[in-house]
């Protein structure tokens, strides 16, 4: 989709080029972060892009063609661009800075009034309250949901984002990146996103490529990158605690084993005989009309035998541990400790699917680390 | 004092007078404009911003002859009349249009103008639709400034013919009556506070309201 | 009018150019030195009170709008100030009012809150404050007034000719009466090269006391 081929930035006056000799393909549909400490010239390769600057030497081709031969405010009206400071227009209302872009196509205006509201609902907005407020009257959240629909006016193809949730606090942060996901997943648009963030880098990239001093040291998804990082620059970007930050990749289902033993409450006293049968070490209990009440390690079965009131006990000691399949690893390892549990059984919707344990998911993680 | 001399003064000397004085005013600020405007936005384009400084200077050095002064110097030069007033004063009341002009459209935040850019904006429309209408508050106060400098200063220009509220006080002082020196400084004091307060008032309403918050 | 007629006329009349430059500075001087003991007070008075900084500050507006002209001319007609120096004063001084409360004011309220509010939390006394702080972060723009009163009062000083005063400003008078070109330019040029030097000297001097730490950017 956009291919950036040999790409040199050198700034007058400056010792080392600010991008050097830079090849790299952004797949379309995705997104792809550029990170780096500031200054490694990921948001001077941004804005290449759009031409916002203009390379040294080397090409950028959209879907074929150079960039450098289109106009450039031609290029830009076809190009969604949103920065950290936003940038909206202080004495224009919100629907009047969302609709710039349209104007500029010279939309009708029903067409733009139409794809304003649109819009502004798309992005969580109080339709009625924002669409006449000015930016100043906003939130920083709120401007920066103003900022990304107003790069989203035209429905472009592209969308370049530099540091765009930077200036917000961090739940405001959190809830334009899940929301920014969640819209990802119907628009598809091709995006470039720029970080300094390794975990926005971690949440939000389908690709990542990491930059330093000008140079690209490493590109691939975020598990590569986090399972195989290339060099000690890399590794300690990402940091030491890089294993924990794997686990946000993965949800529940991904580590998850099945249940193997079903024990109805009136048949607890077996339920040792049933893990021996099921070849498992852990059974789920039920009661007279399905509820799920709790598990019971095969262990704790052993060393409770015969006092049935202190069994059930133990089971409803995990009467909690349940939780929905997609929950991240991260949450689930954090709920495991929290109710003091060998096992978590895991929910799609009421019904029980599974069941995950700490080895499961030092498994999981293991098995990624030996790919 | 007498009140024969007083209603002679309003009625017979002040229409004229007054007349003459705002034909001075408005002349010589719409040519200020004209010229200081666009001044101010060339200054301020990438091309041209070395000349700004040079420009500013040469501009604060005339700022600080006095109005008697610039007004004597135009009389061998330009000889006698309303258009040699005129042009002295047009002289002193670029500055501050200019200068203001430059100050707000420097002062319209980068980061607007980068995302107008962005967006694929043209420099013409970001000039237009947002560098202006962003800056206009502050131009129109340099406008301001200019304007009661020029009614001040216009009283002086009746020492060269070009007539004026000055004509009146110069007459007042010259045969010493009281009358005609409260008529015409009187009308000059209130047409300044006026326009003053007028244009004051117009630059509040001509703030974008985004921008009236804070 | 030639640079010979300019020479001969400073040649012929070097007496009375120092005697108009001496009374043309001992105006401005008066005036200055006056507005400074009465207006630098009201203004640091003004950051105590906002509602009053507004009317204040209006009120200082409104006055410095009226042409020079017409305030020496209302003020001939106040039999207490008539003809001479005291209208001349009084006009001067009243025209100060504005740019030295407005530079005042806004250069004491211009220092950054959370400034004063660290160094109070370091324990620094008031006095300390005003010494230490205010002063020097707001000495610049009070400085600025002070130019521009400075370069101003010089300049109306020349009109107060027209009320007695024999200054430079007589040159141009006297000339524009007598059709006498090389008076009246000779005048003329003086007063606008003291005005200009001035402004010069004291533009200088204002740049000179900015902290360095604030000359960045600048």
């Amino acid at each position: 989709m956009i291919e950036l081929k040999q790409i040199t930035k050198q700034y007058l006056g400056q010792a080392m080029p600010a991008v050097e000799n830079l090849s790299l393909s952004i797949p379309e549909g995705e997104i792809c972060v550029l990170v780096g400490p500031s200054g490694c010239g990921k948001s001077t390769i941004l804005r290449m892009i759009n031409r916002m600057i203009e390379p040294t030497s080397g090409t950028v081709t959209i879907k074929g063609e150079d960039v450098s031969s289109t106009d450039s405010d031609q290029l830009r009206m076809g190009i969604g661009y949103v920065i950290q400071q936003i940038g909206l227009l202080p004495h224009r209302t919100i629907a009047e800075n969302i609709a710039i872009v349209p104007r500029l196509y010279k939309w009708p205006k029903e067409r733009i009034a139409k794809r304003v509201d649109e819009l502004i609902v798309m992005m969580g907005l109080d339709l009625e309250k924002t669409r006449g407020k000015y930016p100043s009257q906003l939130s920083g959240g709120q401007m920066q949901r103003v900022g990304v629909a107003r790069a989203m006016a035209v429905d472009p193809p592209i969308m370049l984002m530099d540091e765009p949730f930077g200036a917000v606090d961090p739940i405001a942060r959190n809830h334009l990146q899940d929301e920014l996901l969640r819209l990802q997943k119907e628009i598809k648009k091709t995006i470039v996103f720029v970080t300094h963030d390794i975990n926005e880098a971690i949440k939000m990239g389908d690709n990542i490529a990491i930059f330093d001093a000008g140079k690209l040291v490493q590109f691939g998804t975020p598990e590569e990158i986090l399972t195989n990082p290339k060099n000690s620059f890399v590794e300690n970007f990402i940091g030491h605690d890089r294993v924990v930050k794997k686990l946000n990749l993965y949800r529940a289902d991904d580590a998850m084993q099945p249940v193997g033993c079903l024990v109805k409450e009136s048949d607890l006293q077996s339920a040792g005989q049933r893990m021996k049968d099921a070849g498992t070490e852990v059974a789920f209990l039920l009661n007279e009309v399905g509820q799920r009440l709790g598990h019971l390690t095969f262990a704790e079965f052993e060393a409770g035998k015969g006092d049935l009131e202190g069994l059930r006990k133990k089971v409803l000691r995990t009467e909690k541990a349940f939780v929905q399949i997609s929950t991240s690893l991260p949450d689930a390892l954090s709920l495991l400790l929290e109710f003091d549990s060998d096992y978590l059984g895991i929910l799609k919707g009421d019904e029980l699917c599974g069941m995950l344990s700490f080895k499961d998911i030092r498994k999981h993680v293991y098995r990624k680390d030996g790919e | 004092m007498s009140w024969e001399n007083f209603r002679f003064a309003l009625f017979e000397k002040a229409p004229e007078a007054l007349f003459e004085h705002s034909m001075i005013v408005v002349i010589t600020i719409t040519i200020a404009i004209l010229i200081s405007v666009p001044l101010g936005v060339l200054l301020t384009r990438p091309k041209y911003k070395g000349l700004g400084l040079v420009t500013l200077n040469v501009l604060n050095v005339l700022q600080a002859i006095p109005g008697l002064a610039i007004i004597a110097l135009a009389l061998p030069i330009l000889g006698l009349g309303m258009k040699p007033a005129v042009v002295a004063l047009l002289f002193q009341s670029l500055l501050p249009i200019v200068r203001n002009t430059i100050a707000g459209l420097i002062g319209v935040s980068p980061d607007v103008k980068e995302a107008a850019c962005g967006m694929g904006m043209s420099q013409r429309r970001i000039l237009l639709e947002v560098e202006i209408p962003l800056a206009m508050p502050i131009i129109l106060s340099g406008i301001r400034t200019a304007t009661v400098y020029v009614v001040s200063i216009g009283t002086l220009a009746a020492l060269i013919g070009a007539g004026g509220l000055g004509n009146l006080i110069m007459g007042g002082l010259a045969l010493f009556r009281p009358e005609y020196l409260l008529v015409g400084a009187g009308l000059g004091a209130i047409m300044a506070i006026t326009l003053e307060r007028s244009l004051s008032y117009l630059e509040r309403r001509i703030t974008p309201p985004g921008m009236r918050v804070s | 009018m030639t640079l010979k007629d300019f020479l001969n006329f400073l040649n012929k009349n070097t007496e009375t150019i120092i005697e108009y430059t001496g009374n043309h500075f001992t105006l401005v001087l008066s005036a200055v030195i006056i507005s400074l003991v009465i207006w630098v007070p009201v203004g640091l008075l003004l950051t105590k009170s906002d509602k009053w900084a507004a009317r204040v500050l209006g009120l200082a507006n409104t006055i410095f709008c009226i042409p020079s002209l017409s305030m020496f001319a209302i003020l001939v007609t106040i039999p207490a100030f008539g003809l001479g120096r005291k209208s001349a004063l009084f006009a001067l001084i009243l025209y100060a009012m504005m740019p030295l409360i407005r530079s005042v004011y806004d250069g004491a309220k211009n220092v950054d809150r959370s400034v004063i509010e660290a160094a109070r939390g370091m324990g620094m006394s008031t006095a300390r404050i005003l010494r230490e702080i205010l002063v020097p972060l707001g000495m610049p723009i009070i400085f600025a007034g002070f130019r521009v009163t400075v370069v101003m009062t010089t300049g109306i000083a020349a009109i107060a000719t027209y009320i007695g005063e024999r200054n430079l400003g007589r040159f141009i008078s006297e000339g524009l009466i007598r059709s006498n070109t090389p008076m009246m330019v000779t005048g003329a040029l003086i007063i606008s090269v003291i005005a200009i030097g001035l402004d010069t000297i004291l533009g200088l001097i204002e740049k000179s006391i900015v902290p360095k730490g604030l000359r960045i950017n600048r």
